[in-house]
């Protein structure tokens, strides 16, 4: 739970340096922008897009790699199997399987959808750090709640993570066999789960008095942190457009509005 | 039950995140409308940090392992507060863990915060009939978990069959849909199980965790 | 590498007592009474220990003499006000005995910082009580680092500094001692005896009472059992072992002399 998304946000890059807020919106314009597109000449263009993104983040190549790997199972049984199951025109076949060619491009498109958004979603976040992104959010406008929320789960977050890895070991050392199954192991596990749900409630209380003896509730907040420079405005302007200029070029190729609502 | 990036298309993730926006809006209007709405916070801020971790935790389920959702519990623990709760907890598995995705945070909410105020509705039933004993507690638990993931995986299924961005014959999508609900069953059944063993847990350590709507 | 702990300036001449208690009785639903018939003034500047068994009710006092439970009798007021149920007082602070309670903020920074900015200072004054208060506690090297990477010892030194902040009259430490290395316990002792608030220390480490307190009020079974010179109380044997305690090492007259 150490390694997170903002890893490398220490970096220096003109990425890094974008305020954090432009940087927000301009990663949500983006990747719409990507799940927009169908047509395979501008998958092509979504790609290089993606590229020069990743390039001028500077984020090493093995931390996006690894994002990649994350994801999914569920990706790559569509994947694979679309091509087979999906279509019309055969394309080949290898003995009982033919592979379609419907298929197979719908599988394309959403392999490289999938990278693109993946990969400009965390270059993008990657290059802020994970605090300073959701502050970002508080300053366009998420509910306040929201926010408190979102900043005192993520500080008991790691605390709890830790308590579950000594609860775990405390388990083992007293024989618990963590890997094999069982029906009394699953109450273990109910249980184990329970305390920590316990001690999250329990512990919660304790900071909520913490919070009302400082003053939560008291003023609202003073937000401030961000400043803008012309920058950040320019960077902004040119994302808007470079999706804009994806999507129309999409739309001139053949993709129709009303093929976006299956 | 994490739909990723790259399959659904802009209509279907964009009308998630209106969902989102709007039930969430509507979670907190209700939550706001609790005497003391501020004492809520760090309380659901918490078990969102805790219901985050135990999803982490590996049960192994021959032949494989599996996380578990605890939606329907978060139900009955939070209230209204699932909602958000959830949202911030997919958010968190998308930024730290790379699961899910980012344009389909909302359908995800959507498919597993649905359900989670669902489960809230269901496990208040427990009230009906004056009785109250840890045994009609732990049947309310098993409903609301397994009805909860149960939701969850058809709307999942749903939404997956339905946006493809190719024509799948009806012979195929039922079969995968059969297929898809078969292999989720067993994994029902165990949250049930789990779900009803927390409650009659907390009940016996810290009953008034159980309250919420 | 020792900071050193800069002297604070004094509080200005009030009158009367920082605090008084007087016939404070608290029992929680399920118990039975927790606190009864407290009674004791402290004067501006004093340093005042606090010892008794587990849970004789002290940290119960403490949160009601900050304003967090409210007394079933008698009543706690603070330079000469009532205390008030449930309201922001910034001039009362609390220590809590597990800092990740008290330490809820993502970074250290705003740790410190959120107590002021519910006050409503400006940005730049917020920005200086922070580093002062940062400075004091030895903690300066630590201001950007997250809450979750710091180690208990700095976790302590960063709750004490997130409530110095606020310019309190008077401060109540709940085992501040609890988990801490030999060297961040000296650092605390250090802090604690320069520190220029009123303040108020509940502690199992008899030691360290004896360092830094002038006064001690023994506590058991929520009854002030005795109020007055830490040397008399801590070294009256019977008295201590009566109500769960020992007459601390040092107050130990030696056979053999071995130090």
């Amino acid at each position: 739970m150490k390694l997170g998304i903002d890893e490398y946000a220490s970096l220096n890059s003109p990425l890094h340096r974008w305020d954090a807020r432009y940087k927000l919106v301009g990663l949500i314009i983006l990747v719409f922008a990507f799940s927009f597109l169908r047509d395979l000449r501008m998958l092509l263009a979504m790609v290089l897009v993606t590229a020069a993104i990743y390039i001028v983040s500077g984020l090493p190549a093995r931390f996006i790699l690894r994002w990649l790997r994350f994801p999914s199972f569920i990706i790559l049984v569509i994947v694979l199997t679309l091509p087979f199951l999906s279509g019309e025109t055969v394309i080949a076949s290898l003995g009982p399987l033919a592979l379609h060619q419907e298929g197979l491009l719908a599988a394309l498109l959403i392999a490289v959808r999938f990278v693109c958004i993946v990969t400009a979603g965390i270059t993008l976040l990657g290059t802020t750090p994970l605090l300073n992104s959701i502050k970002a959010m508080r300053a366009l406008g998420l509910p306040l709640i929201m926010v408190d929320m979102a900043l005192l789960a993520f500080r008991y977050l790691h605390e709890l993570g830790q308590d579950l890895g000594r609860m775990l070991t405390s388990m083992r050392l007293r024989g618990f066999r963590q890997h094999s199954f069982s029906p009394a192991g699953l109450k273990t596990f109910a249980w184990l789960s329970g305390s920590l749900l316990v001690r999250s409630y329990e512990r919660s209380e304790w900071v909520y008095k913490a919070m009302i003896l400082r003053g939560y509730g008291q003023s609202s907040r003073p937000q401030g942190e961000f400043k803008t420079h012309p920058a950040d405005v320019f960077i902004l302007v040119a994302v808007a457009l470079t999706a804009a200029a994806l999507v129309a070029g999409d739309i001139l190729l053949g993709h129709n509005i009303a093929a976006i609502l299956q | 039950m994490h739909i990723p990036d790259g399959i659904l298309p802009i209509g279907v993730t964009a009308a998630g995140y209106a969902a989102t926006a709007a039930v969430t809006w509507y979670s907190l209007h209700k939550v706001k409308q609790k005497e003391d709405p501020r004492q809520d916070i760090p309380k659901a801020s918490l078990m969102t940090a805790a219901f985050f971790v135990v999803s982490l935790i590996h049960i192994p389920i021959p032949p494989t392992s599996v996380h578990l959702v605890l939606n329907g519990l978060m139900g009955a623990l939070l209230g209204y507060y699932a909602f958000p709760a959830i949202l911030i907890g997919l958010f968190f598995q998308a930024v730290m863990f790379g699961h899910g995705g980012l344009t389909t945070l909302g359908v995800n909410a959507i498919i597993m915060g649905l359900p989670a105020i669902i489960a809230a509705y269901i496990f208040r039933l427990r009230k009906i009939g004056n009785k109250e004993s840890p045994r009609k507690d732990g049947v309310f638990g098993f409903l609301a978990g397994f009805v909860a993931l149960g939701l969850s995986v058809a709307m999942f299924v749903a939404i997956l069959l339905t946006s493809l961005p190719a024509d799948l014959n009806a012979a195929v999508e039922q079969t995968a849909i059969f297929a898809l609900a078969i292999a989720h069953l067993p994994l029902m059944l165990i949250e049930g199980v789990i779900t009803a063993f927390l409650v009659i847990f907390l009940r016996r350590v810290r009953p008034a965790m159980l309250s919420s709507l | 590498m020792d900071e050193i702990l800069e002297a604070r300036i004094l509080p200005p001449e009030t009158a009367g007592p920082v605090l008084a208690a007087s016939g404070v009785c608290f029992s929680y639903p399920d118990n039975a009474s927790v606190l009864q018939d407290i009674t004791f003034e402290v004067m501006p500047g004093q340093r005042v220990g606090l010892i008794g068994p587990n849970g004789a009710g002290k940290t119960t006092l403490f949160l009601a003499i900050g304003g967090m439970l409210k007394p079933s009798a008698g009543g706690v007021s603070l330079l000469g006000r009532p205390v008030a149920f449930g309201k922001f007082n910034p001039q009362v602070a609390l220590v809590f005995q597990n800092p990740d309670d008290q330490l809820f903020c993502p970074s250290v920074r705003e740790d410190v910082a959120f107590g002021l900015q519910n006050m409503g200072l400006p940005r730049e004054e917020v920005e200086a009580r922070v580093k002062a208060a940062l400075l004091t506690v030895g903690a300066s090297r630590l201001a950007d680092r997250p809450v979750h990477h710091l180690s208990e010892g700095e976790k302590r030194i960063v709750s004490i500094a997130s409530v110095l902040a606020m310019h309190p009259e008077l401060v109540m430490y709940d085992e501040p001692s609890a988990n801490l290395d030999i060297r961040s316990r000296r650092r605390l002792i250090r802090l604690l005896q320069s520190s220029a608030e009123t303040i108020l220390v509940a502690s199992h480490d008899l030691e360290l009472i004896l360092e830094v307190c002038e006064r001690v009020i023994l506590i058991d079974e929520g009854r002030i059992v005795a109020d007055g010179d830490p040397q008399e109380i801590m070294g009256n044997e019977q008295l201590m072992e009566a109500h769960g305690q020992e007459k601390p090492h040092s107050l130990i007259p030696h056979q053999i002399p071995h130090h």
